[in-house]
């Protein structure tokens, strides 16, 4: 994994416990290694299972999940974006089916996929598609670092402190372990 | 955001005249649904025509919306689980163990050995039933009204097998958190044994009246192509990658439950046509009895549901998981991601008629209207699971 | 004042009976359609209404008759309410060339087969007409399958009849059946089996009876060409329908099966139950075979079925020549 995202500008890279989370790798990138990321996972061939925002305190984590037919091992891409800004540029260019799910999640959550080639609502009726519905009001929002898996840190860039634990008496090493379940 | 304003009636509704932006002169523009007797579902597919051949062809989803994921976060844990029955109703106890195991994986619940061979046996009594559901309404499509009357005879059986333990005969939640609902009572067992040899001597009357006619290979033979770049495109699986020789099945691939423990085979077709595709689901339900047969040798005595099971109040703990299993139709996915409060925090269902239908726009250009119908039929698709 | 001439009364008694005639066999066949179809799908089909569910046609076309009749939205109304008409009243005039028993023939003409043939084209028209006039998109696909599978398959069951015809060499179906004699062998379909098979395959195209029935193909088109018809419009189609195949398959019989001929039982009877046999291997094949799909169809005609029968006519115009001369 690391080899497959070397030379990208990525934020977060951890190998995960896939009995735990059903993911073996997952990495946080800034949106504009993101096209580059999912070119170089379609030439691995890999294959495209999801793409699904959580709305947190922090902004839309967009959650991409990869598979693989012959050599399984999920691969979670992350990228944050601002409430206030919610834009990614679209891998519907790479992996055709994406299309489908920036819509979706367009509908769910308004992150807009700059470049998705029929950016129109998919699920909700066109006339009240600005409702967003799986927005969370920001009292109930919570934190990401407290419901994603840190998991074993391979690569953290020194400015990303979106997983890195809050406590100061349990950051032992930078960047370390915190169990993913209570 | 902009809003979307609909004005002229006669030139269609917002998706209709979207689509007609881009048409070509002199084609036709043609509503395929969602009201539609063909048993696809509310699926609307808008095509544009020239004379016979498909031009370009737009799936319109949304008529069955529901809006499942944001259930999810008003209802607690054990609460959702009949949401995942009405996700999709063909194989609805595939659905229950996809959430019932992300939550389980999130907690770190383990489920006695009783009840997964219980629910390997209904799943896959489940899918036998899906199977036969898309056999039937298949052939209906093509013109043949005789074969989906046979198949509900078979899926009576099942159905009337399914209904002691679960209470249901269609929209299952009998999973639950840490196990199922029921025990197979004794009866059930029984009326499961002499289910198998009925059921497996009635595939080769199919065989022999269906798959063999001429009429019916030639409308689904070299339909629909799909080559394995295309399924990884759009993350096509289950019998749809199947058919194209991908030989991928989350039951082999990332095994759960006591499947490592069974022996069975993994049916892929070379074709990479509709007639893959029926090739591999039709060879699939005999590869469900296999399975059904060594579950009922292999199933101990037993709890159902692990002690100290959680109850419908109980808060899944913070984290999160991904569970797969291998449903009738592809890789059923369920992402559960809680902060340990009341709902869960974020739902995301994967379901696998999304990612085969997404195919169909690129699969069906140049082809003609007809053949349409039969790639369809052939993704098995399950409206309700595509739109949740 | 003019005696009423015999010929006109024939003809009137004949219309009269085959009107008649006509209702009864739409009845009949729906009930027979229906029951066969339960049966091949394991359920017992009609059988609340009458013993055996015999009245049920009853109920359906007081049903039919007594619905609403309208016109959809910009239909053009003279078009819209002529193909039904259309599509049934020339279906009457097809009985009366039909030998259905020795002497029994409503009209005895020479060119009784051509008859039959010419006004057979008109269901077309009617076709076109309802697809066209419906002002619906559905409506006109199907009318225009319909109208490319009814013409296309004209063309072989014209040549595969002439064969016969040559054979007997006249058009008049009386004098087809008298060539022919009691016991099978003595048979048209002996001498003719390609032209028999030929014809076969014609007739489930020009009746659009599955398996090629794309232009009403329920799962694709809705109902194809008759899709905004209700009520007595669509029985209108229902009956012509029938209507049709009753006049294919009694051709059939009449060129192919001995007509009327048979040992012990009188003439029209042996007519009748050739033409029921026929009518239900027709059924059988709606509900035993998936649709063909329409290029195959089509394919089916012109790469098929025409080249054989052109070979069949030119091989049967040969032989008829030689036995000429010997």
């Amino acid at each position: 994994m690391e080899a497959l995202l070397k030379g990208l500008d990525i934020l977060y890279l951890a190998k995960c416990d896939a009995a735990k989370t059903g993911q073996t790798w997952q990495a946080f990138l800034p949106a504009g290694s993101l096209v580059r990321a999912a070119e170089r996972l379609l030439k691995a061939d890999y294959f495209i299972e999801d793409i699904c925002a959580v709305d947190c305190v922090e902004g839309f984590v967009v959650v991409y999940h990869f598979d693989h037919f012959e050599a399984p091992g999920r691969v979670t891409l992350r990228v944050v974006v601002p409430h206030a800004a919610p834009q990614l540029p679209s891998i519907a260019g790479i992996f055709s089916g994406a299309e489908w799910h920036e819509r979706e999640t367009r509908d769910f959550h308004g992150v807009l996929f700059t470049g998705n080639p029929n950016f129109i609502p998919l699920l909700i009726d066109p006339e009240m598609a600005d409702c967003f519905p799986l927005r969370k009001e920001e009292k109930a929002r919570a934190k990401a670092k407290a419901m994603l898996e840190a998991g074993e840190v391979i690569f953290c860039a020194p400015a990303f402190t979106l997983m890195t634990p809050d406590a100061p008496a349990e950051a032992n090493e930078p960047g370390g372990d915190q169990p993913a379940t209570a | 955001m902009t809003r979307y304003q609909n004005i002229d009636h006669l030139a269609g509704d917002f998706y209709t005249q979207n689509f007609a932006q881009t048409a070509a002169e002199g084609n036709l523009i043609l509503n395929l649904g969602p009201q539609h007797p063909s048993t696809h579902g509310v699926l609307r597919v808008v095509v544009e025509l020239d004379g016979e051949y498909i031009m370009r062809a737009e799936p319109i989803l949304g008529y069955l919306h529901r809006m499942h994921e944001k259930m999810a976060e008003v209802k607690t844990a054990a609460q959702f689980i009949p949401n995942m029955g009405r996700v999709d109703y063909g194989h609805a106890l595939g659905w229950n163990w996809a959430f019932v195991g992300a939550v389980e994986k999130a907690a770190g619940i383990e489920v006695p050995e009783r009840a997964e061979y219980v629910r390997v046996i209904t799943c896959e009594l489940n899918r036998i039933a899906s199977h036969l559901l898309w056999w039937g309404a298949y052939l209906l499509d093509l013109g043949a009204f005789t074969p989906i009357m046979y198949a509900f005879d078979d899926r009576e059986k099942v159905l009337d097998i399914l209904q002691d333990p679960t209470g249901s005969r269609l929209t299952y939640s009998y999973y639950r958190i840490g196990g199922v609902a029921k025990d197979l009572s004794q009866d059930c067992l029984d009326s499961i044994r002499a289910f198998i040899p009925w059921f497996r001597s009635r595939l080769p009357m199919y065989k022999d009246l269906v798959t063999d006619n001429i009429i019916l290979r030639k409308r689904i033979e070299d339909i629909g192509v799909i080559e394995k770049d295309a399924c990884r495109r759009f993350g096509a699986t289950g019998p749809v990658a199947r058919g194209s020789g991908i030989n991928y099945d989350v039951r082999r691939n990332e095994p759960y439950s006591v499947y490592p423990k069974l022996d069975f085979e993994i049916p892929t077709s070379e074709r990479k046509c509709a007639r893959g595709r029926y090739d591999v689901r039709m060879a699939e339900m005999e590869q469900c009895l296999r399975i059904i047969e060594q579950a009922l040798e292999m199933m101990p005595e037993g709890d159902i549901l692990v002690k100290g099971a959680p109850k419908p109040s109980w808060k899944v703990p913070a984290g999160e998981a991904y569970f797969a299993v291998e449903g009738a139709r592809g890789k059923i996915g369920a992402y559960v991601v809680s902060d340990g409060g009341k709902n869960i925090y974020r739902t995301k269902l994967r379901a696998p008629g999304f990612c085969n239908l997404s195919l169909f726009a690129e699969v069906s250009r140049g082809t003609i209207l007809a053949d349409a119908v039969a790639i369809l039929g052939s993704l098995d698709l399950i409206i309700p699971e595509i739109d949740r | 004042m003019n005696a009423i001439p015999a010929e006109l009364l024939h003809i009137v008694i004949g219309l009269v009976a085959v009107a008649a005639s006509v209702g009864l066999i739409g009845l009949v066949m729906v009930w027979v359609e229906r029951k066969v179809a339960g049966h091949i799908q394991r359920r017992p089909g009609p059988f609340e209404v009458g013993p055996s569910g015999v009245l049920q046609p009853l109920c359906d076309a007081l049903k039919l008759v007594g619905k609403q009749l309208f016109m959809p939205l910009g239909a053009d109304p003279i078009l819209f309410w002529l193909a039904p008409v259309l599509a049934f009243l020339p279906v009457l005039l097809l009985f009366l060339p039909l030998p259905v028993g020795d002497g029994l023939q409503a009209l005895d003409i020479n060119l009784g087969l051509l008859l039959i043939l010419a006004f057979s084209g008109l269901a077309v028209l009617s076709v076109l007409l309802a697809g066209w006039a419906s002002n619906n998109k559905y409506g006109l696909l199907g009318a225009a399958r319909g109208v490319a599978q009814s013409v296309a398959y004209e063309i072989p069951l014209l040549l595969s009849v002439l064969s016969v015809s040559f054979v007997a060499g006249s058009l008049n179906l009386a004098t087809v059946v008298e060539g022919q004699g009691t016991w099978p062998w003595n048979w048209n379909i002996m001498t003719q089996p390609l032209a028999f098979l030929i014809y076969s395959v014609s007739a489930f195209g020009e009746t659009n009876r599955a398996p090629f029935d794309l232009p009403e193909a329920e799962s694709e088109l809705t109902a194809g060409f008759h899709t905004e018809y209700s009520g007595m419009g669509f029985g209108l189609f229902f009956l012509a329908e029938y209507a049709n195949m009753v006049v294919v398959c009694a051709v059939a019989t009449a060129l192919f099966l001995g007509g009327w001929h048979g040992p012990v039982l009188p003439g029209p009877v042996w007519f009748v139950l050739k033409v029921s046999a026929l009518m239900l291997l027709m059924v059988f094949a709606r509900w035993t075979f998936p649709r063909v799909r329409f290029d195959q169809l089509l394919n089916i005609n012109w790469k098929w079925l025409l080249p054989l029968a052109v070979a069949n006519l030119l091989l049967t115009a040969f032989f008829v020549k030689l036995a000429q001369f010997a």
